[in-house]
């Protein structure tokens, strides 16, 4: 396993070469120029090609790609042309509010998904099963942008339990986090429920009920643990979503978030600081789905990793 | 059973966000005596010699003072100097004034002044403010209160560059710097600034603050127009300026608690033509697009009375302005006249062979799209392309595009004439007259008004100027953008400016929150 867990952190330096390449050739190709971005309407074209040139933006692309390899080979992202900063550091100041929101969108999805789902899965049809899917169905359905507003509005301006916008304390995590949270838990109740239903039909379950467990206890204790594989699975895919919900409720919350700062720099077409979100962004999604892979791991014993 | 045990969930669930919100609630957002201003974005800098964006220099213009200022009606007056003497057309003497501290109780000198313009000037300062100072060929500092500014040629909008902020000597450059901001010698100083967050003003302690005035500004960025909305609404937020859609003012209005102030600005939105287009260069087909779009209906209806018919680029507040030239009202029926004069001759469907491509970026989908319909109904087809901003920018900047509508902030000099309309500054040598206008005579008038530093005689080119532009027709005047501020009736003395500058928040006292619902 410690093994295998080597192999794919190797693996993750051609992901990152990929990824860099590719953000690197978009956000060149699309018009738009940092320096007019940044000095504005009144600027001298003198003075336009004068910062273009002491950013290295008067170098061919091909050389510009060539230095900002190098620079990521040393671990250096460059330093943002709109912020005048290194591009690690404005990183690594939003990262953790980021992560902040999608681990809790994570947590409320699973929290909402599997009661929901064991309840669907335990008796598929039943009165639970419609009540549930209903819920999952009208959770997908309901976009970010509106059910954002909606809980702003009933839990805290009416109600007045939580802060309206914000980082801050868990109470300010709540809202941005249901949010997040619903439309996934959704998909993931979904999955639950289908999963449920087909192990239920399993040899090993039609024994455990035979020797007298009741079919939820079954479920629960037998049942369960071999319908994780999917979700889990389905959990790690899942994040790239999250991570660009992440994006609209962080703009809807005021959440000092990395989607934002992307956001941002590319309306500045702030080349490095664009390049090391994207960058984050998509490491973040590897190394979650290596972690889920190793998950299998755990959850499911007739799985190893070589 | 099982219902109820979903029921029983839920209840769990309801009461640990009750626990949770009840946690929240207690420890206040802000201290009383703070004002919370919610704002879009961020400032971009902190520092005074780079920001350029209007919300840093808002929030500059509070910790920073400049040489000179311009106030409410316009004019400019001496901030740190006390007198200014022009003793040749070359030369401006600015005299400071003493006992000016900095928020860290360095006293203000000349050689801070000095030290602010030549950080900016130093040719790899790679600062934005550097092209507006072009003219600017050097600052000295014979003594501790005497800053003479020297200019490459006799230039009338001089005294434009008294109004940069001012930093004390040594300042390092931002991207060096740990500290929010450099110390300023405004009303406040800058006690923390939290990227996407909030930026913390707290009173200059080498200042006198006014009896009861307000002690701590919270700018909090909050990108959300609807959540801007609510926490006016819910008392969160105390202030919100020209950052609101109009279709939410009325129901700000209707909050007792709230003030809604819509008062005159000085923003100019236009219509612009590119004339490498040789329909357009047709005066006919301009004022027939003119002729043709309902402006005093947009403004009721669209723009809810938030602006107020233009005449030209100068609003009535410039001491420059000219009222009578001439104008533009609602007239399809001339319009089509005279498009058939230009012969564009109207199809069996209305229509004529006239299409033109219409630039413009999310935000102004809207205005693009009434654009569409009214120049529909005199036969002209309107393409609306929108564009992410940065690609727009880029593409007007380069005079890529047929129509398009901008508009100009902080027109302050009528010399911003000659950066709009002069041929010189056409693309690709400039970039600010990207229609590429060009007419001898407009050429002739803003170059004289560069030079000529007699008011009178300025006076006189500029009535001229203004004129000519409302008969040749480079831009549409479509309307001068009022200053729309929403805030908390306990809040006393805010004065808006026709600029949208924040200046006035100084005096302000926020009264007790009696029977308001206190800050959250």
């Amino acid at each position: 396993m410690i093994r295998y867990l080597i192999r794919r952190v190797f693996a993750l330096v051609p992901v990152a070469l990929g990824v860099a390449t590719l953000t690197f050739a978009l956000i060149h190709l699309v018009p738009g120029d940092p320096v007019v971005a940044m000095l504005g309407d009144t600027a001298a074209p003198a003075d336009l090609a004068g910062m273009r040139h002491q950013l290295g933006l008067d170098r061919p692309v091909l050389a510009q790609y060539a230095s900002f390899l190098a620079g990521l080979a040393r671990g250096d992202l460059g330093e943002s042309i709109s912020y005048r900063q290194p591009v690690a550091r404005l990183i690594a100041e939003r990262y953790p509010a980021t992560l902040e929101l999608a681990a809790a969108g994570l947590l409320v999805a699973i929290l909402i998904a599997f009661p929901l789902g064991f309840i669907a899965g335990a008796k598929p049809g039943g009165a639970g099963d419609i009540g549930a899917m209903g819920f999952a169905i009208l959770g997908i359905s309901v976009p970010h942008i509106y059910l954002g507003p909606l809980l702003m509005i009933v839990f805290s301006l009416d109600l007045r339990w939580l802060p309206l916008t914000g980082r801050g304390g868990i109470a300010h995590l709540v809202l941005p986090a249901l949010t997040l949270g619903t439309a996934l838990a959704a998909i993931v109740a979904r999955m639950l429920r289908q999963s449920l239903i087909a192990v239920s039909s399993s040899d090993y379950m039609r024994t455990a009920i035979g020797k007298g467990l009741s079919r939820r206890a079954a479920l629960l204790r037998h049942g369960l643990r071999n319908a994780l594989t999917s979700v889990v699975t389905l959990l790690g895919l899942q994040l790239g979503g999250l991570l660009t919900g992440a994006l609209i409720v962080e703009m809807i919350f005021s959440w000092p978030g990395l989607g934002r700062m992307l956001i941002s720099a590319i309306n500045a077409r702030d080349y490095p600081l664009v390049e090391g979100c994207v960058l984050t962004f998509a490491l973040t999604y590897v190394v979650v789905n290596m972690a889920t892979d190793a998950v299998y791991a755990m959850v499911d014993p007739r799985v190893s990793l070589k | 059973m099982r219902l109820a045990r979903v029921g029983q969930a839920a209840i769990a669930m309801a009461v640990c966000a009750i626990a949770a919100g009840a946690c929240a609630r207690r420890g206040p957002e802000h201290a009383p005596g703070t004002v919370q201003i919610d704002i879009e974005s961020s400032p971009t800098s902190t520092d005074p010699r780079f920001a350029t964006d209007a919300i840093s220099s808002r929030i500059n213009e509070l910790v920073f003072d400049s040489l000179v200022r311009i106030s409410g009606d316009g004019e400019f007056t001496g901030d740190l100097a006390e007198r200014i003497e022009r003793p040749d057309p070359t030369t401006i003497v600015f005299h400071l004034k003493h006992a000016v501290q900095f928020s860290d109780g360095r006293e203000l000198t000349s050689r801070d002044v000095k030290f602010t313009y030549d950080s900016i000037l130093a040719p790899g300062s790679m600062s934005a403010k550097r092209a507006g100072m072009i003219e600017l060929a050097a600052v000295a500092a014979p003594d501790d209160y005497t800053v003479v500014m020297t200019t490459r040629h006799p230039y009338a909008p001089a005294l434009e560059l008294g109004l940069q902020g001012v930093v004390p000597v040594g300042t390092p450059l931002p991207a060096e710097s740990i500290e929010a901001a450099p110390p300023g010698t405004g009303p406040f100083a800058m006690r923390s600034y939290r990227r996407d967050e909030s930026v913390t003003l707290v009173r200059n302690p080498y200042r006198t603050t006014p009896f009861d005035g307000a002690r701590e500004i919270l700018f909090k960025v909050v990108p959300d127009p609807t959540v801007r909305a609510l926490e006016l609404a819910e008392g969160i937020c105390n202030l919100s300026e020209n950052n609101l859609e109009a279709t939410v003012l009325p129901w700000l209005e209707r909050h007792r608690a709230l003030a809604v102030s819509n008062t005159p600005g000085t923003t100019y939105r236009y219509l612009a033509f590119n004339f490498h287009d040789s329909r357009l260069r047709d005066l006919r087909v301009r004022r027939a697009i003119a002729y043709s779009i309902d402006r005093a209906a947009i403004v009721n209806s669209m723009l809810r009375g938030t602006a107020r018919l233009a005449t030209g680029m100068l609003a009535p507040e410039s001491w420059a302005y000219v009222g009578d030239v001439m104008s533009y009202g609602y007239d399809p029926a001339k319009a089509r006249r005279l498009l058939d004069e230009a012969g564009y001759r109207a199809g069996r469907d209305g229509m004529r062979a006239l299409r033109f491509e219409f630039k413009t970026t999310p935000e102004g989908a809207r205005l693009a799209e009434v654009f569409q319909a009214m120049l529909k109904r005199v036969g002209i087809r309107l393409e609306v392309r929108t564009l992410e901003w940065a690609t727009y920018y880029g593409d007007i900047q380069r005079g890529n595009f047929e129509l398009t509508s901008l508009q100009w902030v902080g027109i302050e000099d009528p010399s911003y004439y000659y950066m709009v309309f002069d041929t010189a500054m056409a693309p690709p040598r400039g970039s600010t007259n990207r229609g590429y206008y060009s007419n001898p005579e407009m050429d002739a008038l803003v170059e004289a008004g560069q030079r000529t530093l007699d008011p009178a005689a300025r006076k006189e080119i500029y009535a001229r100027v203004q004129k000519l532009a409302a008969l040749d027709l480079p831009y549409v005047s479509l309307w001068w953008v009022n200053t729309v501020a929403v805030l908390d009736r306990d809040l006393r003395g805010f004065e808006p400016y026709p600029n949208g500058s924040l200046r006035s928040l100084a005096e302000v006292t926020l009264a007790a929150p009696g029977g308001a619902e206190p800050a959250q």
